[in-house]
């Protein structure tokens, strides 16, 4: 993968490298799953959850973009869900609800970043 | 003696890397991984992972499997593999994000093999995999091969056991063919004394290897036969007192002889053999001989092998008489005219002589 698209991940809070790493040096892959990231639909079902107070589905949701998250080596993201999983077992929601807007903040930034990487 | 094949035919080797995860990129990302390497196969949920083990449980090297899935979860399925008892021959390793200590002991109680953490590293997933898959298929072959030896083992232990009584019963039948019988005298021994101890309750307390050593004591009831002159032995008629001294010797020199012989010293027969050869010729009325025992002196074995002795000289031809119809061999046991026995052992012997007298459908004609 070349620099500028590189620096480009880094922006949106991606670690590329790391991410490559994971996908055996496969560039393809990685932007294969970058494009399913946007596409999945539990980033939608995580913020409904939340408002509707569904705590259940909320934990859910913030397990699988988790899971998501760190695969994709999304640093920033992953390490938001990481600390929403954690408050949302420990039982405290109003705490997890708070991340909200941090998260959306860093989604709107990977899912720029992954937008410029596929219009390079 | 045949060659054994020294190594076992090699079992098709397993080579399917099932992955149960509800992630999908988590799955390609392990697929990806494990691919150069192995088979591989996933599934999206717990219920559906369950269905692929059924499916190809023989063909499996391992399973990756994720804790929290919707309809079934990775705890819930590592029960129902270890109920399976799948555990024991495919390894299971936990990939997940959990990091709760609890669940992790779960896991390691149940026998996961391993609990690798998401998201993965991939030289390290992959080193440890591998390393207990090896470690498994090795322990499959070495058990493979442990499992061909014993049966090796047991059936050299079987043909050892064959020649044993082929020598004993040829050793036997040579004695006889001294005397001008055949072996088959022998072999009938050896079946009525076993038939006699199976099916009465003369044989109750003894075990089937009991039965069995002293149907085997039986065959060498005559061995001692080997020291008595062929002068002696084949007389067709009446013997002096002195012929008959020595003819009475084979108990004592037969019982010697088979003393002499330390392999057989240390078989089960020999105890029996010993005793049936020294004392197939004592009466329980304590007129017989060598040492005159009288009653319950005389061991059960020796007083089944002399009956069953006396009852297929009756029955056959011999040097000095004709063969008896069977009718007259009954009477004349009945009677007494052939020896004294135990009430009780004639009482079980009329039981099954009908059966006995089977043994005696082509009767002797060869001697």
């Amino acid at each position: 993968m070349d620099q500028e698209k590189m620096e480009i991940l880094a922006a949106g809070g991606i670690d590329a490298a790391d991410a490559l790493d994971r996908m055996m040096g496969s560039e393809a892959l990685l932007v294969r799953f970058l494009g399913r990231f946007l596409e999945d639909a539990t980033y939608q079902a995580l913020c409904q959850a939340v408002e509707a107070g569904d705590w259940e589905k909320a934990l859910m949701a913030s397990h699988t973009l988790k899971g998501m998250c760190g695969n994709l080596s999304m640093t920033e993201l992953y390490d938001l869900f990481t600390r929403q999983v954690a408050l949302l077992r420990a039982g405290q929601p109003a705490e997890a609800a708070a991340l909200m807007p941090a998260i959306e903040a860093a989604y709107g930034r990977a899912a720029d970043a992954i937008g410029r990487l596929t219009a390079v | 003696m045949e060659m054994q094949n020294p190594l076992p035919v090699p079992r098709q080797e397993r080579r399917l890397l099932l992955i149960v995860d509800d992630d999908a990129i988590n799955c390609a990302i392990l697929e990806n991984i494990f691919a150069p390497y192995y088979d591989t196969a996933a599934a999206e949920n717990g219920w559906a992972g369950l269905q692929r083990v059924r499916e190809r449980e023989n063909d499996l090297c391992a399973i990756l499997l994720d804790v929290m899935m919707p309809e079934m979860d990775g705890i819930q399925v590592l029960r129902c593999l270890k109920d399976r008892g799948v555990l024991e021959k495919v390894p299971v390793f936990l990939i997940t994000a959990e990091t709760s200590s609890a669940v992790i002991k779960e896991a390691y109680t149940l026998g996961v093999m391993d609990v690798i953490s998401k998201p993965v590293i991939p030289y390290m997933v992959l080193r440890r995999v591998q390393s207990v898959v090896e470690l498994f298929q090795a322990r499959e072959r070495l058990s493979n091969v442990v499992e061909l030896q014993q049966a090796d083992l047991l059936a050299q232990a079987k043909q050892i056991i064959e020649l044993n009584k082929g020598m004993i019963e040829t050793l036997a039948a040579a004695i006889e063919f001294r005397s001008e019988e055949s072996g088959d005298h022998v072999r009938r021994i050896h079946d009525i004394t076993e038939y006699l101890l199976t099916h009465t309750p003369l044989g109750e307390g003894l075990s089937k290897i009991e039965v069995e050593q002293i149907a085997l004591g039986s065959i060498m009831h005559d061995v001692g036969k080997i020291a008595v002159p062929d002068a002696i032995l084949n007389k067709p008629g009446r013997l002096t007192p002195e012929e008959f001294e020595v003819m009475k010797s084979h108990t004592v020199q037969g019982a010697k002889l088979l003393e002499q012989i330390p392999q057989l010293r240390e078989n089960g027969a020999y105890p029996y053999a010993r005793d049936i050869a020294r004392h197939h010729h004592e009466r329980w009325d304590g007129r017989g001989y060598p040492d005159g025992l009288k009653g319950d002196e005389i061991s059960l074995a020796a007083q089944v092998v002399s009956l069953a002795d006396v009852y297929d000289a009756l029955s056959c031809k011999r040097v000095y008489k004709d063969a008896f119809p069977r009718e007259k061999v009954v009477e004349m046991i009945r009677e007494g005219q052939c020896g004294s026995f135990n009430p009780r052992l004639l009482e079980c012997f009329f039981q099954v002589e009908g059966e006995l007298a089977k043994l005696y459908h082509n009767p002797c004609k060869e001697e």
